[in-house]
Parts: structure tokens; sequence; C-alpha cells
């Protein structure tokens, strides 16, 4: 229950900033997965592989899904878009359709 | 029947007209007379294969059966099989057929040099197969509707996940609002404003991630809630925990004045948590050199064990009511830590130790478990409320709590034992690191003297340079010579 005296007591902090460093340690997976993302989308534009370019696009997805709200939407977006013409570029160089390994 | 044998030719030229227009476009004019065409046209002379073509059409010639035994497209099968069957005036549609005759029954010798086209056409026919983009039919693209399905079930995932941990939290805040708001002043500040504004709702730091501060209590500086959830909105993280189960955590910090708190080291929580927790932190690493100890001796349930700096704290911290919280929710307990030297993980450097102890703030963690183990439900969020009540009854329990006399000495041994551990361990780091300060010193004044263009200044600070350095010679014979009188 509070008091005058509780209230003179009572001292308000902000929200502490200490904690922008540990998310980025704690959990890599976004920042990989973009990397990931533009390695296989450059790989997809340079040997015309068309299963390089599409891992690309799920790369990026899941880049974006697993991202903090603080980080850079344009980052995210360079990298959709990336693969996104990866994707494109490839099948208007072959438009054959892509045949599975097996 | 020989007015059969006369039209025939006849049909038959105004079919080759077109074919013979193609070639001699320039010697034939439009109105000329059917009769001249006959008379001049080259095919004047195979009138005889019209005749055959006519009177038999039965038997029809052994070429014309080839082309059908091909694997030829369907129209031209059908187109040869009428011309067998039908008969007479289906016969000159074909030209080729026609042709066929014709050359079959020709001088071989008025050839010369010209290649027999029935020979190439006896060749089986190799049609190939149409490449399957040019071919009219989506089945082709299974792989690339595959791959597209696969995204939008991600994307239907990420939606759906979202969703469902949006809701768990809100469902978590609406059942521990009026608990916090009555405890604290502050509820909620997302450290955008300068001043202390309350908000009074979640901050949302990720999709999966929920912070709250709140601050403006007795006792404490602030309390940090993490409602962490498990990645629902990741369709690889919800595979992955198919094959292996994740609790959806509740972590909850709170940071305490110094003179809120005693000096002691304490935790309690889950053997596996005990066991990780003592290698990775730093404080229990150092403090709580013991082994988890089980929590049955305290009236715990035994999957717990209890971590401590001295048995004191123990019996200091397990009260009844504390026994009572952790017995009745110990299915929902990860870890409780408390401490008053807590910095986080043990901190690992790649040159050598930090040259400076860690900072240590005086805190209060604690972990728990949402029940579900990942499939829960935002009604099993209130069972978390009596939770939150022991956090904040051991707020006001640690700050009444204080060592005796014994127990403070200890403790305060403890920590000037730690201290001194580490002052050794980077010892030598130290020295080196003074080492290479008083070179670079000793390098910069070599500099500014040579640097120095006027040859009389420079002679002036090269003597003062000397003259400090036998200065310090001598002061260190000084005192090597007063260490040796104090031995003796």
């Amino acid at each position: 229950y509070r008091t005058r005296q509780d209230e003179d007591k009572r001292r308000l902090n902000c929200y502490p900033p200490s904690t922008e460093a540990n998310p980025t340690l704690e959990d890599p997976t976004p920042d990989y997965m973009n990397l990931l993302g533009m390695i296989f989308s450059m790989c997809g534009l340079m040997l015309k592989l068309k299963w390089c370019a599409w891992i690309a696009v799920y790369c990026s997805f899941i880049s974006f899904a697993n991202s903090r709200s603080s980080e850079d939407t344009k980052q995210m977006m360079s990298s959709f878009m990336l693969s996104i013409s990866a994707v494109v570029m490839s099948y208007l160089q072959n438009p054959q359709p892509m045949s599975p390994p097996w | 029947m020989r007015s059969v044998y006369l039209l025939l030719p006849a049909l038959l030229l105004l079919l080759a007209l077109p074919v013979s227009r193609g070639r001699y476009n320039d010697d034939f004019d439009d109105g000329e007379d059917l009769a001249d065409f006959a008379d001049d046209n080259d095919f004047a002379e195979f009138e005889d294969v019209s005749e055959d073509t006519a009177a038999e059409p039965e038997t029809a010639p052994p070429p014309r059966g080839a082309p059908p035994a091909q694997p030829a497209e369907d129209d031209e099968d059908e187109a040869t099989v009428e011309l067998e069957e039908d008969g007479q005036e289906d016969g000159f549609e074909d030209s080729d057929t026609q042709d066929q005759d014709m050359y079959s029954k020709y001088d071989p010798d008025e050839f010369d040099g010209m290649e027999k086209p029935s020979q190439s056409l006896k060749d089986p026919l190799i049609i190939h197969t149409v490449p399957a983009h040019l071919q009219n039919s989506w089945e082709s693209y299974y792989m690339e509707i595959l791959m597209v399905t696969g995204l939008l079930a991600y994307i239907m995932n990420y939606i759906i996940g979202k969703n469902k941990n949006s809701r768990l939290a809100t469902a978590w805040f609406n059942s521990h609002r009026e608990l916090l708001e009555s405890n604290f002043a502050l509820v909620g500040d997302d450290g955008t404003s300068k001043d202390a504004v309350s908000t009074g709702k979640l901050n949302q730091e990720n999709e999966h991630i929920y912070n709250l501060w709140c601050s403006g209590r007795v006792c404490c500086e602030g309390m940090l809630i993490q409602l962490k959830f498990v990645k629902r909105q990741d369709l690889l993280n919800v595979l992955a925990r198919m094959m292996r189960p994740v609790c959806d955590q509740v972590q909850i910090k709170v940071t305490l004045n110094d003179e809120d708190m005693d000096t002691f080291v304490f935790a309690v929580g889950t053997k596996k948590a005990m066991a990780r927790m003592q290698k990775e932190m730093q404080d229990l690493s150092e403090f709580c050199s013991d082994k988890p100890k089980s929590g049955a001796k305290y009236g715990l349930p035994e999957l717990l064990a209890i971590l401590t700096e001295m048995g004191e704290v123990t019996d200091g911290v397990m009260d009844s009511k504390m026994v009572h919280y952790i017995t009745n929710h110990a299915d929902k307990i990860e870890s409780i830590h408390f401490s008053d030297q807590f910095s986080g993980t043990k901190v690992v450097q790649e040159d050598g130790q930090p040259l400076k102890l860690p900072e240590t703030k005086k805190t209060l963690l604690f972990t728990f478990n949402v029940p579900g183990m990942g499939n829960t439900s935002p009604k099993d969020m209130d069972t978390l409320l009596p939770l939150m009540n022991m956090v904040i009854y051991s707020i006001d329990k640690v700050k009444k709590l204080r060592l005796n006399r014994e127990g403070k000495q200890k403790a305060d041994k403890n920590r000037a034992r730690v201290e001194e551990n580490f002052l050794k361990q980077t010892h030598n780091q130290r020295q080196e690191a003074a080492q290479t300060r008083r070179e670079e010193k000793k390098r910069a004044e070599k500099e500014r003297i040579m640097s120095e263009e006027d040859p009389e200044r420079q002679r002036r600070l090269e003597e003062a340079a000397q003259r400090r350095d036998q200065k310090k010679i001598e002061k260190k014979q000084m005192k090597m010579k007063q260490i040796k009188v104090k031995a003796m």
C-alpha cells in the first residue's frame, strides 16, 4: 500500500538502454540469413542457377521473419529485391522449367 | 470412262496450278486458258500417273503407305488414311503423294544428280519432343509451382504465428496489468521519450519478444519483464520444434539500489538450469563453488536444485512462504537467481583476461516457463499471476534480509578473495600494459626532440630528457637500498 513516505522514496527510472547489445549477441539468425540470401542470389545471377535464386528468396523471407523491429527495413528490402531479381533474371535467360536433381 | 480420264488431268492441273505459279510467275498470266496451260506445263507427260490414282483407289501405292506407318503428326496420319479410304477425289488434294507416284514412274536417267526423294521419304521420320517451355502446359513447371506454394505456406504461417504471439502477449498483460499498476508507478516505457512517461502497454521488440519496463517502487530501481515466446512466425522454427519442443518463457529482471540488498549470491531452479548457470554465470561460478544441492532438504520438490554462497543465505531466503510458492508452481520455475555481484554471463575475451573487474549490479532474476510446452493458449497466461506475486514478495523480502555478523564476514572475505584472484591473474597483463605505455611516452618524446628544427632547442630538450632518466634511475636505486635495509 502506498503511503506519502513511500511516494517520496519512489524514483522513476527510465528504460535502460543497456539491452541493445544483447539482442545482437543472442540471436544471429536474421544476419546470417541475410548474408546467405545475398550470396545465393549472387550465385544464381552469375552462374544462372535457378535453384540458387529460389533458395535466396527463401533466405530473405526467413531473415525477415526473424528480424528485430529495430533493424533497418532498407537492408531487408534490398536483400528481398535482390533475390527476386535473381529469380526473374534466371528465368528470362533460360525459360525452361527447373529440373529436379534426381 | 474416257471422259473421267480427261476430266482428271484437268483437275490435277487445276491443283498443280498454284504450285507452278509459285515457280513460274513470270511466264504465266492470270487469264490463261487451262488448255494452253495443260499443253505447256511440265507435268503434261505425267498424265498416266493421274489415271492410276483415279482407277485404283484400293491398291494404294506402297510409298503412300510408308509415311502413315511412321510416327507422323496426327493431321498427316488422318489425311493419308482418308486418302486410302476415300479414293478418287481426295487423292488429288495431296499433291505430295501425287509427286511420289509421278517420280516413281519417270525415267531415272532424266534426273541425273538429283536425289530420289522417295528414298529420303522412306527413312524414318524423327519427331523431336518439343522443349518443355514451349509446350502449352503448366505441368512441366511443377518445381516452380512447388516453390511458390512453399513460399505461400511460409507467409501464411508467419501471419498466423505473429497473431498467436500477439494474442498471448496481450492476454499476459491483461491478467498482470492490475497487479503491476498497483505496485509500480511507471508501467511500460519504451525508452524513446526523455522523460519517464508510462505508456501502459508492452513494447514489441520482435515478432516473438515483448518487453515491459516497470519502475517507481520502493526497494527497487526497476523491473524489466521480457516475454520470450517461441518463434511461431518462422516456419523453420515450427518444424524444428516438432522434433524438440521448447517452452515460452517469461524473464523478469529486478535491479535493486545499493542499499536494498545485503551481500549474498543465491540461486534455485531445475537441476539442468542450475548446472548450466553455474558454468555460464560469472558470479555463480565464482561465489557458489559447490555443486547444486537438492532442494528436498528445504522442502522443495526433487527436481529443483539450490546453489548458494553459504547455508545461512539459503535459510534466510527459503522461508515458509517462499517454499510454499515454489512448491506450488515448481513446474513453471526454470530458475531464480538473487545476486549482489551480478554481471551477466562470463565474458570470453580473445586477448586474455579483461583488465578491469566487470561491473556488478544488485539483481534478482526470475525465469518462468509458460505451461503448455509451446502449445499455449491465452488462458494459460493467468496461471503465471501467482508467480508475479512471488516476485513482488521476493523484492520486499530481500530488502529485509540481512546476514548476521558471521555471515557478513564470510561474504566480505569471499569478495576480497575473488578480487585478489582477479588482480593476480591480470597482474602480468597490467604490467605489460604499463610497460608499453612507458615506451610509448619515451618514443613520443624522442620524436618530438627529433622533429624540433632549431638545433639549440633540440640539444636542450635532449639534456632535459637525460636528466629525467638519470633521476629515475637514482630513485630506483634508493628504493632498492631502502628495501635491503628493511630486510636486514
